[in-house]
């Protein structure tokens, strides 16, 4: 128990030192973005007729920090807000806190994203195994090409050709939104359907783009396991076929869950292109929208959001690893 | 291993005559090899001559805007009736030109500190390491856009040294563990032993011996950087100052709405098609150079 | 299921590798008999087809390689070189037992033993499983483990000789009478060797067992085999009783092999190794006598026929040079 108490707070100081440095590096691309948006903010709030403090409270909480005083203060005032989960305020949805419209944004990220990793991870898997145990057949290779071609292809361009086929070529799957407009949000037949039909393109793309990693690293995976004494071992013993499959599946999947529990700290950031690509209104499309309608709380909060979700995804991953296999778990002079 | 590498000048000449037909018969094995190699140099020829070939400012025809795919026009036109074919050409040299620029940036910063890293050990290796591992952390895609309110990559070259300076711990991380594979078989201590200088050994042994590993974590990242900055201009964060692919895929998209009609389907198709092809070529490259410099798969 | 000790009769077994330079013999034209009750020794350098010649008494030769000819003879089982399938899958484990090298890891890392065995009895269709788990921890406390905590344990939680005991363990739980022990001793520490030595001829006595020892250290077959075999370049050279062979060898090889030992008492320059290398399966002469390159004895004909193994008593020999020398 002790090594694993060890090893979280390891990953958890040096989660808090990622979070704190891409703070840091929001809080001095916010405040060196040309032109000095806080500062004129501030400049126009007194030109309207504020008396200095109520400008300088307002700008304050729209970017957490005042265009006034030391360096050392802003930032100072900046973290502190920070640690109060305060990211400023919205200058795109007036009057809404940050983390409101963040709220709302990462439904829509969380979901698709969610979906499509744990689909390309089961046919990956599954497949993966296909393409070991074949691999010296023709169906092995057709399945290890289409994966090296599929991991090597990025995203946006598989998003684009995908567009081009199901919504321009053959408009069969809509690339508009969440839903149709017509439809009353609610849990009604019409807007579910609704919804399904919007969230496929995202889903089966962003399946697409991260399947062909997973049958890469599961063949691998199970290669290395066949080469493994204990598999000739159980052969020799007259073990059935389905219990040494069993052995095989368990000890090759086992390093792929970590990779599935890194991947889903992707969650939220994970599918910037393909949300602007299908106009899906999740975290990414935010971010790019808060960068051209120069929003920077709201862009500072997004990015914040993202780095947290990794950061949280990596010591969850190490929890879960010593959590399923016993050589962690037990072995204490590992460092 | 140690004798081969250790008895360098003499046999030098023929080793790289028999490397160079190595390479010839690891490219005649797999025909698909030759065409990769092909692909690379097609696409460095027309980065670099390309343009040659084009007026600086590329005739436009308001009335023919969007055509579709003809004779004379391949991949049809764009938003102002010029040729894509000409647009792909002529905006290959920002993507390559910055490529290039990220490449020896990655690779310069990658194997020094790599080498720095698993050379000294320590506590300087730890704290490189963890720098690099912080770096592979943070998301880079977000990163890339929050930078870009701050720095606008008017010109290739900044934008290669920006996606260099991002993008080199792949190839620190790989040269760190080669050197210290190579430490663990007690290579760098015999080199000491005949009395051997460290620049002699690092220089004349270390890199020569890691070269291929360098090189093929190089073009992984040049493939990353291409993706990255193509990606960037796409997504519409920064001004269109350069003709590019990215800008040609954004102007199809958000402009000509190739998500909605056909019509600039070609405009889109024909960037798409180019970076397709690269990514072949570079990893029918890769996949050749592995077996070149995999000593398990040249012996027989 | 035989009660007994079986016979095995090994004959003309040749197995081959497929390579891109064709298919190359492993072990070529090989032929032995284990008698019923005794521990045999194969002796030989890596790369000599040993552990090839063990894998075929369970018709376990791994691709690339194969059976080419031959026959392996068990009694009460048949030729296993023609089983295949379920067939073959039962005779493994409940009627041949295998033990691993202790290096090797033998046992699935993420399961307690226990459950291995569990897995184990199920293949194998045991009725009684608690029987089994009691056999199991009788066999550990034979070889002085606490059975109960050794079945709780994961092999990474086990050292080297406790992992070969548990091996054994897996060998014989299922009442197998012939087993096959593949380097029971490389790897171990010179205390633990000994122990697992006493256990390999304890439990060979007390259940009644026919065994083969594979091992490249003749150290180990003078300790517990009854007759030795000693292999090279695929074939075998010489076998017979144990003492007889160490004490007068015929065979250039297996002179060379006891010369080559270094004595606790006498002269360290008395040892002198083995002039040369062992072939590989590429280097391996095709025609001739595969020693001949190495042999001090070596004449004309040893370059294009290769030597037969003449019996002479309960010696056997491959070698022109003695067997002409005895013979004319």
């Amino acid at each position: 128990m002790t090594v694993i108490a060890r090893r979280l707070a390891g990953h958890l100081a040096r989660g808090i030192v990622m979070v704190l440095v891409v703070a840091t590096i929001s809080f001095f691309i916010i405040r060196n973005i040309p032109g000095d948006p806080i500062a004129a903010r501030y400049q126009k709030l007194i030109e309207g007729g504020a008396s200095p403090e109520a400008a300088e409270r307002a700008t304050a909480v729209m970017y957490g920090f005042l265009p006034k005083g030391t360096l050392w203060q802003q930032y100072l005032d900046y973290m502190s807000g920070l640690f109060h989960f305060d990211l400023g305020i919205s200058v795109t949805n007036p009057g809404t806190p940050v983390t409101e419209v963040l709220a709302g944004a990462a439904k829509w990220t969380v979901l698709p994203v969610l979906f499509g990793t744990l689909l390309s991870f089961l046919v990956g898997v599954i497949l993966g195994v296909y393409a070991a145990v074949k691999r010296t057949g023709k169906l092995g290779d057709v399945l290890a090409v289409s994966g090296s071609l599929l991991h090597g292809v990025p995203q946006y361009v598989l998003a684009l050709l995908m567009g081009a086929i199901f919504t321009t070529l053959l408009p069969i799957l809509p690339s508009d939104g969440t839903a149709d407009i017509l439809y009353e949000p609610g849990f009604n037949a019409g807007y579910i359907g609704s919804l399904v039909e919007h969230a496929t393109l995202p889903v089966v793309t962003y399946a697409l783009a991260s399947y062909g990693g997973w049958i890469l690293a599961m063949k691998s995976s199970v290669v290395t396991v066949l080469g493994d004494d204990f598999i000739l071992a159980a052969e020799l013993r007259g073990m059935k076929r389905s219990v040494i499959f069993r052995y095989i599946a368990r000890n090759a999947i086992l390093p792929l869950f970590t990779i599935l529990a890194l991947s889903l700290g992707l969650l939220f950031g994970g599918s910037i292109f393909i949300e602007r690509i299908f106009n899906y209104p999740g975290l990414g499309f935010l971010l790019i929208d808060s960068i051209t309608n120069r929003d920077y709380a709201l862009m500072g909060g997004a990015f914040l959001l993202i780095t947290v979700a990794i950061v949280v995804a990596n010591i969850l991953a190490d929890l879960f690893y010593s959590v399923i296999d016993p050589r962690v778990r037990s072995t204490e002079e590992v460092s | 291993m140690s004798t081969v590498i250790l008895e360098s000048a003499g046999t030098a000449s023929t080793m790289r005559r028999n490397f160079w037909r190595g390479v010839w018969r690891v490219m005649l094995r797999k025909p698909s090899r030759l065409v990769g190699a092909v692909i690379v140099l097609g696409f460095a020829f027309m980065g670099v001559f390309g343009p040659m070939f084009y007026p600086d400012l590329l005739p436009h025809n308001a009335d023919n805007i969007y055509a579709p795919m003809s004779g004379e026009h391949w991949f049809g036109t764009d938003g102002q009736g010029r040729d894509v074919v000409a647009l792909v050409v002529t905006g290959s040299r920002y993507v390559l030109l910055s490529a290039l620029v990220t490449a020896i940036i990655t690779v310069v910063l990658g194997t020094s500190i790599g080498l720095f890293s698993g050379f000294k050990r320590g506590r300087w290796d730890t704290v490189l390491m963890r720098l690099t591992d912080m770096k592979l952390t943070i998301p880079g895609l977000p990163l890339l856009l929050v930078l870009s309110t701050v720095w606008k990559f008017g010109s290739a070259v900044e934008m290669g040294l920006l996606l260099g300076l991002l993008g080199w711990g792949g190839v620190a991380r790989a040269v760190r563990s080669q050197t210290l594979s190579l430490r663990e078989r007690g290579f760098i201590e015999a080199a000491r032993g005949l009395g051997l200088s460290t620049t002699h050994i690092v220089g004349k042994e270390l890199l020569p011996s890691m070269a291929p590993y360098i090189a093929m974590n190089m073009l992984i990242a040049v493939t990353g950087a291409v993706y990255a900055q193509v990606g960037l201009f796409f997504l519409g964060v920064l001004p269109y100052e350069a003709n590019n692919w990215g800008v040609m895929l954004n102007l199809a998209v958000f402009g000509g709405g190739a998500m909605t009609t056909t019509a600039a389907l070609p405009y889109m198709l024909a960037p798409l098609l180019a970076i397709l092809l690269l990514t072949l070529g570079i990893v029918l490259v890769v996949d050749a150079m592995d077996e070149i410099f995999n000593p398990r798969l040249r012996e027989e | 299921m035989p009660q007994e000790a079986p016979g095995v009769r090994v004959d003309g077994l040749t197995v081959v590798y497929r390579t891109p330079a064709g298919e190359l013999p492993a072990v070529r034209d090989v032929s032995l008999t284990l008698e019923p009750g005794t521990i045999t020794g194969i002796v030989g350098e890596s790369g000599s087809g040993k552990s090839t010649m063990a894998l075929s008494l369970l018709n376990a030769v791994q691709p690339p390689g194969r059976i080419a000819a031959g026959s392996v003879e068990i009694d009460g089982l048949g030729d296993v070189v023609g089983f295949a399938g379920e067939r073959l899958r039962k005779a493994r484990g409940a009627h041949i037992g295998y033990v691993f090298q202790a290096a090797q890891n033998s046992m699935n890392p993420l399961k307690t033993v226990g459950k291995q065995l569990l897995d184990l009895g199920r293949s194998h269709g045991v009725a009684d499983l608690r029987g089994l788990v009691r056999e199991a921890k009788e066999l550990l406390a034979r070889m002085g483990l606490d059975g109960a905590r050794v079945l709780d344990s994961y092999q990474h939680e086990l050292s080297g000789g406790m992992r070969q005991r548990v091996g054994i363990m897996l060998a014989l739980v299922l009442n197998a009478h012939l087993v096959v022990l593949d380097e029971p001793t490389t790897a171990l520490d010179m205390i633990t060797q000994a122990n697992i030595l006493k256990i390999v001829r304890e439990v060979h006595a007390e259940r009644g067992l026919t065994t083969l020892v594979i091992t490249h250290d003749i150290g180990v077959v003078a300790e517990v085999a009854d007759r030795l075999a000693v292999m090279y370049g695929g074939r075998l050279v010489e076998q017979g009783p144990t003492r007889q062979v160490l004490g007068s060898p015929r065979h250039p090889y297996t002179r060379g092999l006891i010369t080559a030992i270094p004595r606790l008492t006498g002269d360290i320059d008395e040892a002198r190794a083995l002039p040369g290398r062992p072939p590989t399966l590429a280097t391996v002469p095709k025609e001739g006598c595969v020693f001949r390159e190495r042999c001090p004895l070596r004449m004309d004909v040893c370059d294009t026929v290769d030597p037969d193994a003449v019996a002479d008593g309960s010696r056997i020999v491959a070698c022109h040079a003695v067997n002409v020398r005895e013979h004319a």
